[in-house]
Order: structure tokens, then sequence, then C-alpha cells
């Protein structure tokens, strides 16, 4: 499988983000998931699951912990799949 | 300028809801503790249902004349870190007891059992380690985590399968090991971990199992060593911790091991190193507690008992329990809103249970967490379930009057 682009990981992120933003508040790159988007800090864990799965890599707690905005999760997952 | 707390603006709004509606219910104070089972607050009675104090042994005459005389012999406090002035016999035969009714060849005893997790994990995973931790895992495990330079990777909740992928993705970890940190029962829901699947799975990968049994020691297994003893896995289990704040009716924490070397760590580890050991009241309560629980299965068979008899009682009345009858039973409900509103309703009709909300709730979900004692009585459970029938048959007035407070407070 080749790696994924940017635009691709940003819109899978965008899909799985959704269950946890029921109050549809629009999703920018520059949105701060916990700060913006009001995923609490254990269901934010819950989501980078799902993405370690769909793209079958690692993502330890230590690097999500300095993680804040949904466009620094692209280049993190980006970093991680290439 | 922004000011220090201005962070905490959201966080305040939330608690203000709260207050609106009623009591802070995460600042609960208590009059007087009439016995494992009742307090009073001002002029009332409350049954208490939500305190962890799971063998009831708070009041029990040996663990408090033990208590009494070590502060008569030893005095209130140690004044001294483990390391320092702060261990006395009394300390290592705790620690001796603990590790004979394990059947390990070390346990190290803490000040908390908060501390207890900080101190184990920090000392057991270096730089080069990866720890797995169950995705419900406790603050405490969380925290003692971010105490180490090891990567940190969370498996699906209670979920073998999800660790062996995940194990499997990290592959070879140079240099390091895996430990894999579970817990017995899981202290919000109650549910209770599959231990020999997980031994099997962790050590297949050449990995530690780390059991965290705060909410099982003593509960579970014939002689109260907790979920792996009761799975008959014990003696494969590499790392047992537990709390002596819930069955041991005491304050402070353990940890046991089947690694000799793991007396080591007594050397590197901070929060055992750098805070003063428990005091000799403490720890000699917890001393004879644990042969109390050695002993007691009575009061395990009274436990399980009262847990079948209100989780059977609670689902008669629909509410949406989350998971099979435990000591702790957990009850479902829509919103913060709602708990919060039926949490105060409760403790005004004399019943105490725990108001738990998100994050500190698997799933983000709002709950009225009950946790059950052996010191219950077959009348209490059918009073907290009446009270929760009672509680659902109010459910309009309960929600009118929340509107009305709220609209009061305006």
């Amino acid at each position: 499988m080749s790696a994924p682009t940017d635009s691709e990981i940003y819109d899978k992120i965008c899909e799985l983000l959704k269950p946890y933003n029921p109050k549809n508040l629009p999703i920018e790159r520059s949105s701060g998931i916990m700060s913006d988007l009001e995923v609490d800090s254990v269901a934010v864990f819950d989501f980078i699951m799902e993405l370690e799965d769909h793209y079958d890599i690692s993502i330890p707690m230590e690097m999500v912990s300095d993680i804040k905005t949904v466009g620094e999760l692209v280049t993190a997952v980006k970093g991680l799949t290439a | 300028m922004t000011k220090l707390f201005d962070k905490y603006a959201p966080l305040q709004a939330r608690v203000d809801m709260m207050m609106k509606i009623g009591a802070d219910a995460l600042g609960v104070k208590f009059d007087d503790i009439l016995s494992a089972t009742r307090g009073r607050i001002g002029t009332q009675e409350i049954l208490l249902a939500g305190t962890n104090n799971y063998l009831g042994l708070t009041f029990d005459e040996d663990c408090r004349a033990a208590a009494k005389k070590a502060v008569d012999d030893h005095g209130t406090g140690t004044t001294g870190s483990r390391v320092a002035n702060g261990t006395y016999a009394e300390h290592t035969d705790l620690e001796a007891a603990m590790a004979e009714h394990f059947n390990m060849p070390s346990c190290i005893v803490f000040t908390t059992g908060y501390q207890t997790n900080l101190a184990a994990i920090s000392g057991l995973a270096g730089d080069k380690d990866v720890i797995f931790m169950d995705a419900d895992a406790h603050a405490c495990i969380i925290d003692g985590s971010r105490l180490t330079n090891a990567s940190t990777i969370r498996f699906r909740h209670n979920n073998p399968e999800d660790l062996d992928k995940r194990l499997r993705r990290q592959g070879e970890i140079e240099g390091g090991n895996a430990l894999v940190v579970i817990e017995g029962m899981y202290s919000m829901f109650g549910d209770i971990a599959p231990v020999d699947e997980f031994l099997d799975v962790t050590h297949r990968h050449g990995g530690y199992l780390f059991i965290d049994e705060a909410h099982s020691y003593g509960v579970f297994g014939p002689t109260g060593c907790g979920i792996a003893e009761e799975q008959g896995v014990l003696d494969q289990v590499d790392f047992i911790s537990g709390t002596f704040s819930k069955s041991l009716a005491s304050v402070g924490g353990f940890c046991a091991s089947k690694h000799p070397e793991f007396e080591i760590t007594r050397k590197v580890m901070r929060p055992y190193m750098f805070t003063a050991s428990a005091t000799p009241a403490n720890i000699c309560a917890a001393r004879v507690a644990v042969d109390k629980i050695k002993a007691g299965g009575h009061l395990r068979d009274n436990l399980k008992a009262r847990a079948q008899q209100l989780h059977a009682g609670l689902k008669a009345l629909e509410f949406d329990l989350c998971a099979d009858p435990s000591p702790v039973i957990a009850v479902r409900r829509p919103n913060e809103g709602v708990a919060a509103m039926e949490w105060n309703w409760l403790m005004e009709n004399g019943v105490y249970v725990n108001l738990a909300v998100p994050p500190g709730t698997p799933q983000s979900s709002s709950l009225l967490r009950i946790s059950l004692s052996a010191a219950h009585t077959e009348a209490d459970v059918k009073t907290i379930i009446d009270a929760f029938s009672r509680m659902k048959a109010s459910q309009a007035e309960i929600m009118t009057g929340m509107m009305s407070k709220l609209q009061a407070a305006e």
C-alpha cells in the first residue's frame, strides 16, 4: 500500500472525529482537538486508537500529548506512514 | 491579560451548573461516620453505598485495636521516608505477610495506593521499554507512565486480541521489554479482566504482566488475593499492585512480584523514596486486615450475594447497568445533568452513591456508581433498590425540580 497523502489523512481524521464531535463544530487544520472540538482527554485516546488501526501504526501517548491541532496530527500520521 | 485561573473557566462553568442543581458531589462532607455502612450529615443518617469499603473492615474491632496500639507504641507519624528513618519493623512485617499471601518472593509497601502505581510503573519501565496499558486504566497508571521515558501504547479495554495486535505491530523492542498493565476489576464499571488470556498474550510476546488489584484484592479468590487467584493464574503474574484503602480499610498500597529482583526498585522509585512512609497506625491496621482477608470467605460470600441482589433488583427496574454483578455496580444515566440531579435526590433520601462523570469515566458516560460492602445487609440493599425505584417513579418531579432550580439561579 502506498503511503497516504496529506489530504487523504486529513479527510480520514475528519471522518473518524465525527462521532466525537456531536455538536458538529467545523473541523479545520488549525482546530485544537481538545480546545476547539471539545473532545475530552479520554475520548482523544479512543479516537487515536481508531486512527492507529486504520493506518496500522503506533501513536504513543507521549506523542499524542504533544499534538494539539488537527494539522499537527496530520503531520504526525504522515511521518509514521511514510 | 490572561490570569492564572482563566484556563479553568470552562470547568468552573460546569461546577457552577452542578451547584445550581444541588450540592457539590465531589465535595461531600460527612459530619460523622457511624459504621462501615452509615454516615451522618447534619441530623440525617445516610446509608453509605459508594465507599469502596468492600469487606466493611473500617470498624473491625481487631483492626481498630491494632491501630490504637500502634499509635501508643510508635507515635502518630514516622516523619521520614522508607529510605531514611521511616521503615519500622511493622512495615517489613506487613511486606513479609503480603508476600506470603501471594506466595511471591517480594512485596513493597507504599504510603498511598496512588503512589504505589506511580512508583512501581516508573520504577519498572525504563527508556527503552514500552508500556501497554488498558484503555480504561486508572489515572495513577497513566500518571505512572508519564513519570517514565518509556513509550506508552493503549489497547482496547479488556481485549487481549487487541493487545496481541498492538504487541505484534510494535515488533521487537530493541534493548527493552513490554510491560503490560491491566486492572483486575475496573473501578467505574466493575467489569473484570480476563487475566488468564492477558497472561497468555503477554508472555507469548515475551512481556511482563502488571495487574492493579486495587478493587479486587480481598474481594475475589479463595483466599482473597484477587482476580488472578480467582482465575487460577496467580503464580504466573509478574506484578500485582493494590491499595490498603479499600478492602484493607486503611491507607497505603503494595506491589508484590514473583521476581526477587523487584527489590532493587526500592532504590529508584521516587514516589517511594521522596515521601514519608505510611503511619504506624495505617500499617498495623492493614496487617490485621490481611489476616481477616485470608480467612474472609464468609465476607466474600455475603458481598457476592449482595451484589447479585442489587444487580437483579436494578435490572428488574430496567436500569442500564454497565457490567455483570460485582461489588461495583454502575448505573448509566443519559447525561451529567440528570445524573447530578438524581445523585442529589438520592442524598436527600438518605443514600450515598458516587456521581461519576467524564473524563473520569469510560465511554464519556455519566454514572451513579454503587460500591457494596460485606457489611451491607440484605435489608440495606433492599433500601438501595427501593430508593432507585422511587427515584425512577419521581423522574418527572426531579426534572421539573432541576429546571426550576436552574431558572431560579438565572
